[in-house]
């Protein structure tokens, strides 16, 4: 018994595996691309300037923009002007989805971004630093006639980041400032089928408040929501994949126990990659249709970044353990100088999504960006996690060159060594140009899609026919990924396969006699037990 | 008679009306197409309204300073008066704004909720709101240029020149919404990061449409007439004038007809002088007295005005104000 199945295997077996995973992967981008609508969608609204005409506001009341009970309507601040109506008085209300439609669990989040039409004054400028503090409540109900029921209410504030292009004169008065849109809600499920959001700017001289915005002349937000359609098309390719993987790690962990040796590392972290792709895979969201999850966004995040870590130590680790000196590895402790910063990392964004994704599981207005202090650090995180990339990837970068040169190294001596050892190295070899080959083509894959899909409008016509490239993308990727771990754990499996008993590869025939133990990392190999092994005693670590 | 001058006076008609229920057979001057519009559309025709009065006063501002300032007449059924019979640069102009200016109004009306025949709903088969719950729908502008398409060139199928060159001129106004139309992005994957990223597309200021309208304005092409016998009778095509100029795109405005300079009140040309009208002594431009007043030359005067000043504002409603008077001289036409 040595090295994994895929050294063992014979070229056609090989070619035909990869035929079979290479329709499995053009198949995941065609139910994107064209089964699958695109992924999101941004709905426009235009808050209606509805006027709160009650003498006290004892109690909270809710303003519908348009259908039956609507409230009654202002159509710009001048007409505000002359009827003498106060600021606090005027309520933006918004009601999502427009007339006629209906949200749906299927949509998994809802965020809304908020932007606001400030016309330029000369005498009502927007000061620098401006800062619009907003009374914001957020309402649900299930059908088109009950009444409102409160979901939150939050005093939020937002700084205006707005910048005007003209020169500030009289001529050009009437003119909009171009402002940054600014995070406004963000809800992790979306289980009723009618929202209200009912916004007010409160005005007060003495703590100055809402003072020096400059003319706000409309309140715009734009809902954005993940497409019903996708959704499907996504749970259903999670529901397939996930016992796909399933299975794969059940068949591979037999083989590993089937051994008379303990299980290596390298094959521990590659059993923990497919848990942790298992772990992104269970379908737990078909759960979000029937409850009121709001923790599900969060969770995917968690579930993602764990796969992602996993996924950069399996490459550090799988390096180390192929990298053909004479140092004895196998040790998770030896890898805690890569795998730091990926824990590290991982470890700044898990904290920096809880600051913000966290919070908001108690007040969706609420946003890490609104504030200074939140904001750097926010920055802080983000840019320790950046440095840990780059640290990770410098590690990485500096491994695989090590790599390549001790192969190089090691292809003057092959022919001095013996039958087995050469055989030995040569797997080794192989193995790793194999990986490093897979790996490089799914992360140049991963990276053109992700170019493509930025700079891209979305969707291609083809005649008839419009391809999806967003929602290509995610299931392609998606699924290249899982099948990337699933010929992982297939392909390297430890092989059942004697060298001598393989008949296909003539080449690879060695005497029966030389019965040594290689196991699938080479470290063992080297050094002083090495004559004790090449002796036909048994050498299991 | 011309598209624009009767859905004007509908505008002027219908912005004091407001939100209140519209009578599509008592707005006067509409065909019957733009009758039956009218009537499957009746939600909208406030907005439609809406936007004609929007490009008016795009209009007003853009021509605040010219010899022709876009001058409205109240009670009248063409309310610009006879300037747009003829197939000048001015009516090339409010052709285009105007038509620029339903579109604007119907998609802002159609994201404030107002209407619930904007959206795919409308135009896609099926149940309704299944569409949406599969595949979402953001129509962005498309359902404004739309109605504006359906309205505004409702009239103008008759097959001579001045009928072409309003369609050309109404699509110009339309081509501009569509070109200036911004992108809009969110990124808000793992972390929010950009691994997910959201685009929209977003309306423009209205006040940067009318400003590239009055650049095609400056620059607006000149055709002449063609008359082609075909099977339905003669039609009338325009041909650019000059063939050593870059031919009109669909995006240029197009006349044929040279305009009036303006100087002198006639009710023939719809010309109202520019007598009495404020100059700026200053400039040399065609706001300035010189050009202004055709060479007439101006009067001046001095003004005491009562003015509001050291305001302090407040986002909305309410305003601070001292009064201070200021003495202006102003200089009017002679």
């Amino acid at each position: 018994m040595a090295g994994a199945i895929i050294e063992n295997m014979s070229t056609k077996k090989l070619v035909i595996v990869g035929v079979i995973l290479l329709l499995f992967q053009v198949f995941s981008f065609l139910v994107g691309g064209l089964i699958a609508p695109s992924p999101t969608t941004a709905v426009h609204y235009l808050a209606t300037k509805c006027v709160d005409v009650r003498k006290h506001h004892q109690k909270s009341k809710w303003f519908m923009p348009w259908g039956p009970n609507q409230c009654e309507k202002i159509r710009d601040f001048d007409e505000a002007m002359v009827k003498m109506i106060e600021a606090n008085d005027i309520v933006f209300a918004v009601h999502i989805p427009l007339p006629n439609k209906e949200m749906s669990p299927w949509f998994q989040f809802m965020l809304v971004i908020l932007q606001f039409d400030i016309a330029f004054k000369v005498v009502n400028q927007i000061e620098d630093g401006a800062v619009v503090t907003v009374d914001v409540g957020l309402a649900y109900r299930d059908d088109s006639v009950s009444e409102w029921t409160e979901m939150a209410h939050s005093i939020e504030q937002r700084k205006l980041n707005c910048n005007f292009t003209t020169s500030k004169t009289y001529e050009n008065e009437g003119r909009y400032y171009e402002c940054d849109l600014l995070p406004f809600m963000e809800v992790g499920s979306v289980a009723h089928k009618y929202y209200l959001l009912n916004i007010r700017l409160p005005v007060s001289e003495r703590k100055r408040i809402n003072v020096g915005i400059g003319e706000i002349k409309d309140i715009r937000l734009v809902e954005i929501h993940q497409n019903g359609g996708f959704t499907k098309v996504w749970f259903a390719m999670k529901t397939f994949l996930t016992p796909s993987i399933l299975i794969i790690m059940v068949w591979y962990w037999r083989r590993i126990t089937l051994m008379t040796r303990p299980p290596v590392l390298l094959e521990k972290v590659i059993f923990a990659l497919g848990i942790s792709m298992t772990f992104i895979n269970i379908p737990v969201e078909w759960f979000s249709v029937g409850f009121n999850w709001t923790w599900m966004l969060l969770f995917g995040d968690i579930r993602q970044g764990i796969f992602y870590a996993m996924l950069l130590s399996f490459w550090i680790i799988f390096c180390g353990e192929h990298l053909m000196d004479q140092m004895e590895r196998n040790r998770f402790a030896v890898y805690w100088k890569q795998v730091g910063p990926i824990v590290f990392g991982s470890f700044c964004l898990f904290i920096f999504d809880m600051c913000e994704r966290g919070v908001q599981l108690t007040n969706p207005f609420y946003s890490i960006w609104a504030s200074d202090v939140g904001t750097e650090l926010a920055m802080a995180f983000i840019i320790v996690a950046g440095i840990c990339a780059c640290l990770y990837f410098l590690f990485l970068c500096f491994m695989v060159f090590q790599v390549f040169r001790n192969i190089s190294g090691k292809r003057t001596s092959l022919p001095a060594m013996s039958k087995a050892r050469r055989l030995h190295y040569e797997g080794l070899i192989f193995r790793f140009k194999f990986l490093m080959l897979v790996t490089l083509a799914c992360a140049a894959m991963t990276v053109i899609f992700f170019i493509i899909s930025q700079v891209n409008e979305g969707h291609w016509h083809w005649g008839e026919h419009t391809v999806q490239v967003n929602s290509a993308f995610f299931t392609g990727i998606y699924g290249m990924w899982n099948l990337y771990v699933f010929a992982i754990m297939f392909l390297y499996a430890p092989s059942h396969k004697r060298y001598g008993d393989e008949q296909s590869t003539g080449d690879l025939g060695v005497n029966s006699g030389e019965d040594i133990q290689l196991t699938t990392t080479i470290t063992h190999v080297d050094g002083p037990t090495e004559i004790y092994k090449m002796t036909g005693k048994e050498a299991q670590e | 008679m011309l598209l624009t001058q009767r859905s004007l006076a509908l505008g002027q008609q219908y912005s004091s009306l407001g939100s209140q229920p519209i009578l599509c057979g008592s707005i006067p001057g509409l065909v019957p197409k733009q009758l039956r519009f009218c009537r499957n559309y009746i939600e909208i025709m406030p907005s439609v309204a809406e936007g004609v009065k929007l490009g008016i006063q795009e209009c007003q501002h853009q021509f605040r300073g010219r010899r022709w300032n876009c001058t409205t007449i109240e009670d009248n059924l063409a309310i610009f008066g006879p300037v747009l019979d003829k197939a000048t640069r001015e009516s090339a102009f409010v052709h285009a704004i105007a038509s620029a200016g339903v579109a604007f109004a119907v998609t802002r009306s159609c994201a404030e909720g107002t209407s619930t025949m904007c959206g795919c709903d409308s135009h896609h088969k099926g149940p309704p709101g299944e569409g949406w719950k599969w595949g979402g729908c953001s129509e962005d502008a498309e359902f404004g240029v739309l109605v504006s398409r359906e309205f505004a060139d409702a009239r103008e199928n008759r097959p001579d020149a001045r009928s072409a060159m309003n369609r050309h001129n109404n699509e110009a106004g339309r081509t501009t919404i569509l070109d200036h139309m911004h992108l809009r992005c969110k990124c808000h994957g793992l972390s929010g990061s950009c691994e997910v990223k959201t685009c929209w597309w977003a309306q423009p200021d209205f006040r940067t449409l009318g400003d590239f309208l009055k650049d095609k304005y400056d620059s607006a092409s000149e055709m002449v007439v063609e008359k082609h016998r075909e099977s339905r009778g003669w039609v009338e095509t325009l041909r650019a004038k000059y063939a050593f100029f870059k031919h009109p795109t669909e995006r240029d405005l197009v006349y044929y007809e040279s305009s009036p300079n303006f100087c002198e009140p006639n009710p023939e040309t719809g010309s109202f002088g520019t007598r009495d009208r404020v100059c700026n002594v200053s400039s040399h431009g065609i706001e300035g007295c010189d050009l202004l007043c055709c060479g007439r030359g101006h009067n001046t005067r001095t003004e005491k005005r009562k003015e509001k000043c050291h305001c302090i504002f407040h986002w909305c409603c309410y305003v601070s104000c001292q009064e201070c008077v200021r003495v202006y001289d102003v200089h009017t036409c002679k």
